[in-house]
């Protein structure tokens, strides 16, 4: 395998960690909209992710770097046709993690609190409909085989991507709900994990819908991709199906590990599906990956440079894990 | 939509203005944090492993209260940091499609460093009533030393913009690259030990600052006091550091970036054996200096160690390769090696006038002065940071790639900037309410260990 097509795996495995766990602390904050009633919900929210969602998010930046330090003119591309989508998803992560980390009491009912409690929870929704939006988009215009001579816009507000940004949104708090459950049943809260199961039930539901939807706008607005999706990514898709038709089944069935392993890999197997239906292409259908790449002499640099990195950071992410997966004393209460 | 914004109630700015504006804006918000975030957690770390030595709940107190001030200063610099990785491609992509595979490296070093640091972050914020009180205070040291890995990688990369290696352009291709060159190119050192310096000074006097008002509103008790003596401790022994420090980087710039010491010094024509201009302001259109005192041949030993050396003047750059912003690098420069002198004289001042074991002084015109000191060492990072940037203009890598033509070819960066202003002016005064809210008066939590953050 070419150097610049595994960096390429390392991107796609990195961003497959961000979609599930920063995925996850997205749907935490859908989750707290819809708990306003239940200052419990909103508390049991807060303590899962307060520790871990500021690690999960530095996948994000990792990914970025990645991209620039492998593939610059991709990256540059992408920062031209996406300016609009992405300038408006950084400022919903911003408005998120800020609200999130100046909150003090999730439960809180002064007016104060409220407000960040919106804050964060308005912001979790725009941030995965627009990087779930600008993913599909991307999709579309570069999973032809045909290099394109027109200058590249990406339509971001379209059918497909709208659906696909929707669909990431219900993704994400089903991801949530089922980490939840899983969380509270341990624990023994068997009352608060039966209303998180509802919604892992409900929103699940809405994924698989929302997912047979933007299939059939891909197969009727965009043609290439649909073409890649259906012969490619097939077995992704097949994946995505059973995995999704699981997790239903384990929500009702109360089979709460499934249920977070199956909805993990529903995602995984959207973001798989997504990059493999575009693969090479980076951004349009000119920068493949080959072509974007960097010299080298650079790559073999940010390859050992990125296995230092995972062999610094897994070993302290699992820390992280392992000391705020065992129950909290507070809930434990 | 953007671009409709764009060509209609903002539609004055330049394109080019807008840009360098909200790039401007974001790092300069940034670097606040970005300072705090290198700076506070050692003070954490002594202000815990006195409590651990001395058993004295004060130290745990204090620990305790800059910790969760931490969170919501990391929280916000999290975020702001992110803004500033997307902004790089947004604003800037064709200055990072020429770039990204020469500087890439320390980016990704950064990124691991900040995983590290995200990591402990949360297994300490969270950890006070989960780990023994010695794991606890061990789960902090990565975290000191991860933020400040984060800065030093971040500032090789800013070194590599004044003083680019590791490459070479071929028929407009870049070839030849070494990422290792490239990181280490010869600013790495000085510059890099001027940051993390600067920004463990400023926040030593940011601490001693907010310490220094509680007393002065009458708060005279053994918990201000404990602060400030730890505050003024690091800071005496860091002051005449980042002196040293910073006559290096002095020598570096004068090597490698003639034009810039030339904006910086205030050196407008060629002097052989240059005096050192003490204030000295040139206003545009003028051809005569406002204020100035010079040092006959300081400015010539100085920069090239003989008193006759030749110092090159600005005039003899071309004008497009000249920085425009010539009288804001040099009014930067004079107002960061102010402050610093400030700051080491008043560190000189505390420790003469304190007594042996005894309080250090606690008269209002000391504690007026070290509340002074605060904001104006955070300036002082700010400052230093513009002499950077202004005074490599009108190049974004110093002599290679031109600002001009780093910046995006996609409409509407008028709005963008409006809105990214509107949204630090929101951030900051969220900010502020925060800290305020955690961090006001002696906290009542010395008998009650009970506090959970965030």
């Amino acid at each position: 395998m070419s150097l610049p097509a595994l960096i390429a795996i390392v991107l796609g495995l990195s961003l497959t960690v961000y979609a599930i766990f920063a995925g996850a602390d997205f749907g935490a904050g859908i989750l707290d909209l819809s708990a306003r009633e239940s200052p419990e919900q909103r508390i049991a929210l807060a303590h899962t992710i307060g520790p871990l969602w500021e690690a999960n998010h530095v996948w994000l930046i990792f990914s970025i770097t990645i991209t620039f330090s492998a593939f610059p003119t991709a990256f540059a591309a992408l920062g031209v046709v996406m300016l609009a989508p992405l300038t408006l998803a950084v400022m919903a992560i911003v408005v998120r993690g800020v609200a999130f980390g100046l909150r003090a009491e999730p439960g809180g009912q002064a007016r104060s609190q409220t407000l960040l409690s919106a804050a964060f929870g308005g912001a979790s929704v725009v941030a995965p409909l627009l990087f779930g939006a600008s993913a599909g988009a991307l999709a579309q215009v570069s999973s032809s085989r045909r290099v394109s001579a027109t200058p590249l816009s990406v339509p971001w507000t379209g059918l497909f991507a709208s659906l696909v940004g929707l669909l990431a949104v219900a993704l994400c708090a089903q991801l949530a709900a089922s980490f939840m459950t899983w969380r509270l049943s341990r624990t023994g809260q068997s009352e608060s994990a039966e209303r998180f199961r509802r919604r892992g039930l409900q929103t699940g539901t809405v994924v698989l819908a929302l997912g047979l939807l933007a299939l059939l706008a891909g197969a009727w607005k965009a043609p290439a991709l649909w073409h890649r999706l259906s012969t490619a990514a097939l077995p992704l898709l097949v994946i995505w199906l059973l995995a999704m038709l699981a997790s239903l089944y384990a929500f009702a069935r109360r089979r709460y590990l499934l249920a977070r392993a199956s909805t993990m890999l529903v995602a995984g197997a959207i973001v798989w599906g997504w990059l493999i239906a575009q693969a090479p292409h980076l951004v349009g259908t000119r920068l493949t990956i080959h072509a974007a790449a960097a010299t080298h002499a650079a790559l073999t640099a940010f390859a050992i440079a990125g296995g230092v990195v995972l062999l610094a950071v897994l070993p302290a992410f699992y820390l992280l894990y392992v000391l705020f997966g065992r129950p909290t004393p507070e809930i434990a209460q | 939509m953007i671009s409709a914004l764009g060509s209609l109630p903002f539609g004055a700015t330049s394109h080019l203005t807008a840009g360098r504006a909200q790039m401007g804006t974001s790092l300069s918000f940034h670097l606040f944090f970005a300072v705090l975030g290198v700076g506070l957690p050692p003070m954490m770390l002594a202000a815990e492993g006195m409590h651990l030595r001395t058993g004295d709940p004060v130290w745990r107190a204090l620990a305790r209260r800059w910790s969760k001030v931490f969170a919501i200063l990391f929280a916000v610099g999290a975020a702001s940091g992110t803004i500033i990785s997307f902004e790089l491609g947004l604003l800037w992509p064709r200055f990072m499609a020429f770039a990204g595979g020469i500087i890439g490296l320390p980016f990704s070093l950064e990124g691991a460093a900040f995983f590290i640091e995200a990591i402990f972050v949360g297994i300490y914020l969270y950890g006070w009533d989960r780990l023994s009180p010695r794991t606890h205070w061990l789960s902090g040291i990565p975290i000191a030393i991860a933020s400040a890995a984060s800065a030093f990688f971040i500032v090789t990369a800013n070194a590599w913009m004044n003083v680019p290696r590791g490459f070479k352009i071929v028929h407009g291709h870049v070839t030849h690259v070494n990422v290792l060159a490239a990181m280490f190119n010869p600013a790495w050192a000085t510059e890099t030990a001027h940051m993390v310096l600067g920004a463990y000074l400023a926040t030593t006097f940011g601490v001693a600052a907010v310490y220094a008002v509680g007393m002065l509103r009458g708060r005279r008790d053994s918990y201000h006091r404990k602060a400030i003596t730890v505050a003024l401790a690091a800071a005496a022994i860091l002051a005449p550091m980042q002196l040293a420090v910073g006559d290096l980087l002095g020598r570096t710039v004068a090597q490698h970036q003639p034009a810039t010491l030339a904006a910086i010094e205030g050196v407008t024509h060629t002097e052989s054996g240059a005096g050192l201009n003490l204030g000295g302001i040139e206003l545009p259109g003028h051809a005569t200096t406002f204020l100035n005192i010079k040092i006959p041949n300081l400015l010539s030993v100085l920069a090239y160690d003989k008193p006759n050396a030749p110092v090159r003047g600005l005039d003899t750059f071309p004008k497009a390769d000249r920085t425009p912003l010539a009288w804001a690098t040099r009014l930067a420069f004079i107002g960061m090696v102010g402050i610093g002198t400030g700051l080491i004289a008043l560190g000189l001042w505390y420790w003469l006038r304190r007594r042996r074991n005894g309080p250090g002084p606690e008269d209002r015109f000391t504690l007026l002065a070290l509340a002074g000191a605060g904001p104006a060492a955070f300036l002082a990072n700010e400052l230093g940071w513009l002499v950077t940037e202004f005074g490599r203009q009108p190049w974004v890598v110093y002599g290679v790639f031109r600002t001009s033509s780093a910046i995006t070819t996609a409409p509407g960066l008028s709005a963008t900037f409006t809105g990214f202003t509107l949204l630090y002016i929101v951030l900051s005064a969220l900010t502020v309410w925060a800290v305020r809210r955690v961090s006001t008066g002696t906290p009542q939590l010395l008998a009650t260990p009970t506090l959970r953050v965030a």
